[in-house]
């Protein structure tokens, strides 16, 4: 697959969002501006830079997908900067008015699918998603499941892929395998080397993926777009490293954290700011200028929506919200 | 239709709601095979087609949450719970995916399911296959919950459900599948949700309110009631548990000053409590006698014929009635 210059740019920029927006956010939350349980992808950058290139890439031109708690850059891509922030800080801007948070921001217009805060559930919900445009005829149009290492040891994520495959629906379910779910590593969850590997018990195709080089994971994201198209469900593993606690905070007593002395040796940036570097696309000075783009980006958004209303007490109670019509008795 | 088993108005409602829109699909086990575990859709695979009666495979879990990811994209599905029991598995996509979706999205799109729970005692199956489950439910907001009884108003009521853009978990009782009487060859209106109550017997010194099987014993128990002490009883079927037909409770409480409760589930934490409670709310001035409630025991259902120790009989729900009478 060739990629454009302006492709491999764009994906080094969103990269260094997504490590600048996780950095801001730490920030944030040491300093008690932002309260709730985020869960920053540092380390991870490649997947989302590569999953967004592929969404732009790929001629599957719509998706329907959940997010993460640890895909803000996602999300960010597929709701705007300001519905997601603002849903984040619990604004009333939100794509849900601040009321459902960043794991549940429901936007079915934007393709967005609320992920269930019980993992394991998604996969199920995006198999009837994908039933649905099977059903309607969307001939290009698929569902994107993302989820965790962790997540997908939840039994629903099996009946999903039973499903998918039994009623052969267009969808890609992709595991970010960062190699630990909160304490416990994926040698603790599986004794599977590659997740991927459970397809061969759906009869699906699955691939597993370098998940720090973004140019792996957009090709691998845009091939499994292409055979969900197809109604062939498949599995895409990219397989990185969570290089923060599980949240911010978090003491981590449960892993030997001697890898933080190296982080310049994996880290994800570096090796494809090199890589960038050897074709001539990019070079120091453009390197410090996209850093700077993307921390002011990221602080402009955030201080602009720190600075919006919250939800009120009315929003939060408006029954209107819960129910249809007048059949669903006092709040 | 003349002659119409309650079992049979599942279907019959279902059918004409899938003849009116074709985004009414049902989801469960069984049900292209052979009509679902209780038959109430045999035909339907072959009238409507595949694609609006999926067979699944068995994954309630899984089937559930598709269903909600199905009424996400304008799908109306019927979700069958082969017994109600069941929907422990599908817990989540009735109580954390569809009765919050329409909230998350800021009133924007609501989730348009039918669960289906065939649920209660009787077939003697067991702790895990006679549960009464609307309590389960009933602490989350967002749900509707119908438990209508006989076959005229389990065609109705199923009729609204299906109808009504929120989810609905639809409860009816299995031990009472045969009961049969007439019913309107076509409706002429879908009953609301809402102010769903029917006096079943009128009367003036309790009132009674129970639905499903609980509700014949107390029939069977009023008629000897009244007939040794010359009072006559109220008896209320709900019909709809939320939204709770509060006016239609108030109105009687008040007028007999004595109240009864009686359903299947288990006393503790069942929805008896919560109508104890509105009445106790708003007519506790009005109160003669401490309300009553008469329902399932507080352990689960032993195999067998000894499930009858758990069940309210219409014995209890006799001495019940006296105790309230008092
Ligand atoms: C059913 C369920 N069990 C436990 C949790 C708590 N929990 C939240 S995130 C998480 C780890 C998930 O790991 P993974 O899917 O690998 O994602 P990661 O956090 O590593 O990105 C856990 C256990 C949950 N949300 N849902």
């Amino acid at each position: 697959m060739s990629f454009s210059n302006e492709e491999l740019l764009d994906m080094y920029s969103d990269m260094v969002n997504a490590r600048v927006m996780g950095e801001q956010i730490i920030e944030y939350i040491k300093s008690g501006r932002i309260a709730g349980a985020i869960h920053p992808s540092i380390g991870q950058e490649a997947i989302s830079a590569g999953v967004i290139q592929a969404f732009k890439k790929s001629p599957v031109k719509k998706n329907y997908g959940t997010c993460t708690h640890r895909s803000q850059r996602i999300s960010i891509w597929r709701m705007g900067w300001k519905p997601f922030v603002g849903e984040l800080l619990g604004r009333s801007t939100g794509v849900n008015s601040g009321v459902s948070g960043e794991y549940h921001t429901t936007d079915i217009d934007g393709c967005t699918i609320p992920a269930t805060g019980a993992l394991g559930g998604t996969w199920g919900i995006l198999a009837g998603v994908a039933w649905a445009l099977k059903q309607q005829g969307r001939k290009d149009e698929i569902c994107f499941a993302p989820y965790g290492d962790g997540a997908v040891q939840e039994g629903a994520t099996y009946e999903a892929m039973n499903i998918a495959t039994l009623y052969k629906l267009p969808i890609l379910f992709f595991v970010e395998n960062n190699q630990i779910a909160m304490s416990t590593p994926t040698t603790q969850e599986t004794v599977l080397e590659n997740i991927s590997d459970r397809a061969a018990a759906f009869n699906m195709r699955g691939v597993t993926v370098d998940g720090n080089d973004p140019i792996a994971v957009c090709e691998a994201i845009i091939e499994g777009m292409d055979l969900a198209a197809k109604c062939e469900p498949n599995i895409v593993e990219a397989k990185t490293f969570r290089w923060e606690g599980h949240f911010i905070g978090d003491p981590q007593t449960y892993r030997d954290l001697s890898f933080r002395d190296h982080l310049d040796d994996i880290d994800p940036i570096i090796k494809y700011e090199n890589v960038l570097k050897e074709q001539g696309v990019i070079d120091d000075r453009m390197i410090v200028q996209v850093h700077d783009d993307e921390r002011k980006k990221v602080q402009d958004i955030f201080e602009g929506t720190f600075n919006d209303a919250p939800a009120t007490e009315e929003m939060v109670m408006d029954y209107n919200r819960l129910y249809s019509n007048d059949c669903g008795g006092e709040l | 239709m003349n002659n119409v088993s309650m079992l049979a108005s599942i279907g019959v409602a279902a059918g004409e709601e899938m003849a009116k829109d074709e985004k009414v699909i049902l989801v469960g086990e069984d049900l292209a095979t052979q009509g679902s575990c209780w038959g109430y859709f045999t035909g339907f695979a072959d009238k409507f087609g595949k694609d609006r009666v999926l067979n699944m495979p068995l994954c309630e879990q899984g089937y559930s949450l598709f269903s909600c990811g199905a009424a996400m994209m304008g799908y109306k599905p019927v979700v069958e719970f082969m017994f109600a029991d069941f929907a422990a598995l599908g817990f989540e996509a009735v109580a954390d995916v569809s009765a919050k979706f329409r909230y998350n999205s800021g009133g924007k799109n609501s989730l348009p399911i039918v669960w289906l729970c065939p649920e209660g005692a009787g077939a003697r199956s067991g702790c895990q296959h006679s549960q009464c489950v609307e309590s389960w439910f009933a602490n989350v907001p967002g749900l509707k919950i119908a438990a209508p009884t006989t076959p005229g108003d389990v065609r109705a009521f199923l009729r609204a459900a299906i109808e009504d853009p929120d989810p609905v978990l639809f409860c009816f009782h299995k031990a009472i599948f045969g009961i049969k009487e007439d019913i309107p060859d076509t409706l002429d209106e879908v009953p609301s949700l809402k102010n769903a109550a029917k006096i079943v017997k009128p009367g003036s010194d309790l009132t009674v309110v129970a639905y499903h099987r609980a509700l014949l014993k107390c029939l069977e128990a009023a008629e000897q009631v009244e007939k040794e002490t010359g009072k006559t009883i109220e008896i209320i079927d709900p019909r709809v548990l939320i939204p709770f037909d509060k006016e239609a409770l108030y109105k009687s409480v008040k007028k007999t000053g004595r109240l009864l409760v009686s359903h299947e589930a288990p006393e503790r934490g069942g929805f008896g409590a919560q109508i104890i409670a509105y009445a106790m709310e708003e007519c506790a001035g009005d109160m003669k006698s401490n309300p009553v409630s008469v329902c399932g025991k507080n352990i689960p259902i032993p195999w067998g014929t000894l499930e009858d120790y758990a069940l309210p009989s219409a014995a209890d729900i006799k001495a019940g009635m006296l105790k309230a009478l008092e």
